[in-house]
């Protein structure tokens, strides 16, 4: 079945007021075409979750798109600390949004879970520490405190998280949905499979013949997913493995521009509000960086190599 | 004999104390900076066969320039094997396979729990921090924990704001009580002015060496607990030859070490 759309209806299709979303990307493929899609029709309310976080998620807080965070952890790594973010929950600008926090391995074992069809999973982390002692809008479902049924143990239990849709970055997928990577993956796979839908985003739309020739890059099979759109930098400024390489000096525009909640609208109105779609973000780029910026940005060796599935 | 340059940096010299606590065969997770310094340095000198992780992912890469996140694309092309945060964090870290963590945070604590979740009060934050990441899963579970943090009142605490990632929690038995497993946890903190250990028996840091250019006295003036002191305590070793030509020529050939020494690890 061809899903096939634009990221303009894919968003308006699927994405509604209120949502739970899982939005890929460690530091790498994240969906920036589909998250500045997000804010441009100004979607409200959404609660977000990921592991680690960045200038993706801190930007969505800014724009006011944002109620409730599931998270670990946001920083704009060699940046320093998430301007809007902080200023959420110092200053309640533009809101003061709810916090649920986790780590680096309770919530992918939670979206382990939820793409297992579980309830729950116990982890062996966070016990000890003030993050048992804080509860957001979770309330008692953020975790459990109970002693194994096995071994007696004192053992954390962790709710199974199943987002009503998944964002994810890749490098191809083919039109009815079945998505491949390469290079690292976060928590992208039990995201996507944890989540009731997933729109995929991605760099080229191949063929099912060119899937079946590596079918173990497959992460995600074509019945989970909704809508296939196809938008080539779709992560920059971040990178996708093969096709671009992070762009260090955008995200040091970003956080120059976010360290003022005027600089951010500045920068909104400018990248996202300004412009109708993905082409257009590109365009702006090479017009007010150059074309050899740009170019700079392509990833320039092919390290891979094809193997053989043949019997 | 052991040849030791005169011309060494502070943040050079951390490195080396990082690397001297991992041994060989060690498999080591490490964020950026300091830790892929220190791991890298031990690998190159006295533990050919450590190994090294990213929480990312990314077992045994082989990138060409110093990684500047645990995503960064140099650490894909040649890696022995990219998976996802459950892989390592999970099959690897949980289950208990990790001899060595590197950790560091806005505040660190006498029993080694570190805060970067926020200072002040969590409900009205002064200042709102990042949260834990991957810090307190691997200050729970990695068998031997090391440290790095600036010497100062602000950032080493008698009490941590926010326990984010655990140490000793509040002394000998807490992690144990609390389900952690046994035979975990801090091993050593170590600032641009010493090298703190821990004392089996109180669980709490004590001052095991200091570095060239500082004396106990100061050591104790910038602790805010009551510092023991080790019997043998002695002059942090500098940099040996080799330690210093693995860290200038092989690992960080662009210098960026030196960003550390503008972050006040002088």
């Amino acid at each position: 079945m061809n899903k096939v759309m634009t990221t303009e209806e894919a968003v308006k299709t699927y994405i509604h007021d209120g949502d739970f979303l899982f939005i890929g990307g460690y530091i790498c493929r994240t969906p920036f075409a589909v998250i500045h899609e997000i804010i441009r029709q100004r979607k409200k309310d959404l609660t977000i979750t990921r592991s680690n976080a960045a200038d993706d998620f801190d930007m969505m807080i800014g724009a006011g798109t944002v109620s409730r965070f599931i998270g670990t952890f946001l920083s704009l790594g060699l940046y320093g600390l998430g301007r809007c973010y902080r200023r959420s929950m110092e200053q309640g600008i533009p809101q003061k949004i709810e916090v649920e926090e986790y780590t680096n391995l309770s919530l992918p074992m939670m979206l382990l879970a939820g793409s297992l069809g579980m309830p729950f999973i116990p982890v062996k982390d966070m016990a000890g520490t003030d993050l048992l002692k804080v509860r957001a809008f979770m309330g008692d479902n953020k975790f459990k405190l109970i002693d194994s049924p096995f071994d007696g143990s004192p053992s954390v239990l962790v709710p199974a998280l199943n987002p009503d849709v998944a964002i994810v970055h890749v490098q191809q997928a083919d039109e009815s949905g079945n998505a491949q990577i390469w290079g690292i993956g976060g928590d992208c796979k039990v995201g996507a499979n944890a989540a009731k839908t997933v729109i995929v985003s991605c760099e080229r739309i191949v063929s099912r013949e060119v899937i079946g020739k590596d079918p173990s890059r497959t992460i995600i099979p074509d019945f989970k997913v909704c809508a296939v759109v196809e938008e080539p930098f779709g992560a920059h400024p971040g990178y996708t493995p093969g096709f671009y390489d992070v762009d260090f000096s955008f995200g040091s525009f970003y956080q120059k521009a976010s360290d003022t909640v005027d600089g951010f609208h500045a920068f909104l109105d400018e990248w996202v509000y300004g412009r109708k779609d993905r082409k257009e973000y590109i365009q702006h780029y090479i017009e007010q960086f150059g074309y050899s910026a740009f170019d700079k940005l392509k990833a320039e060796f092919d390290y891979g190599y094809p193997v053989s599935y043949s019997y | 004999m052991t040849h030791h340059p005169e011309d060494y940096s502070k943040p050079e010299l951390m490195a080396c104390c990082g690397a001297r606590e991992i041994a060989d065969g060690d498999v080591v997770i490490v964020g950026t900076g300091f830790p892929t310094m220190s791991a890298n340095i031990a690998k190159y000198t006295h533990a050919p066969q450590a190994v090294l992780m990213q929480e990312s992912g990314v077992y045994d890469a082989r990138p060409k320039r110093p990684a500047l996140s645990v995503g960064d694309p140099c650490l894909n092309p040649g890696a022995a094997m990219i998976g996802g945060l459950v892989d390592v964090m999970g099959m690897f870290l949980q289950a208990g396979w990790v001899d060595v963590g590197f950790l560091s945070g806005s505040q660190v604590d006498k029993y080694g729990n570190i805060n970067t979740t926020v200072i002040g009060s969590y409900e009205k934050p002064k200042s709102r921090l990042p949260g834990s990441g991957g810090a307190n899963p691997i200050g729970s579970l990695a068998r031997k924990v090391l440290i790095i943090a600036l010497h100062d009142t602000k950032r080493l605490a008698k009490r941590v704001d926010f326990i984010t990632t655990p140490g000793y929690i509040d002394g000998p038995g807490a992690r144990e009580r609390c389900g952690l497993p046994a035979g975990t946890g801090p091993a050593a903190i170590i600032t641009n002015k010493a090298v703190m250990k821990f004392d089996p028996d109180t669980r709490e840091a004590y001052l095991a060496t200091y570095h060239p250019g500082t004396t106990v006295e100061e050591i104790i003036s910038l602790t805010p607990w009551d510092l023991k002191i080790a019997d043998d305590v002695h002059e942090t070793e500098t940099p040996r030859e080799e330690e210093l030509r693995a860290l200038r020529e092989i690992l960080d050939p662009f210098r960026m070490i030196n960003i550390y020494e503008g972050r006040g690890y002088v």
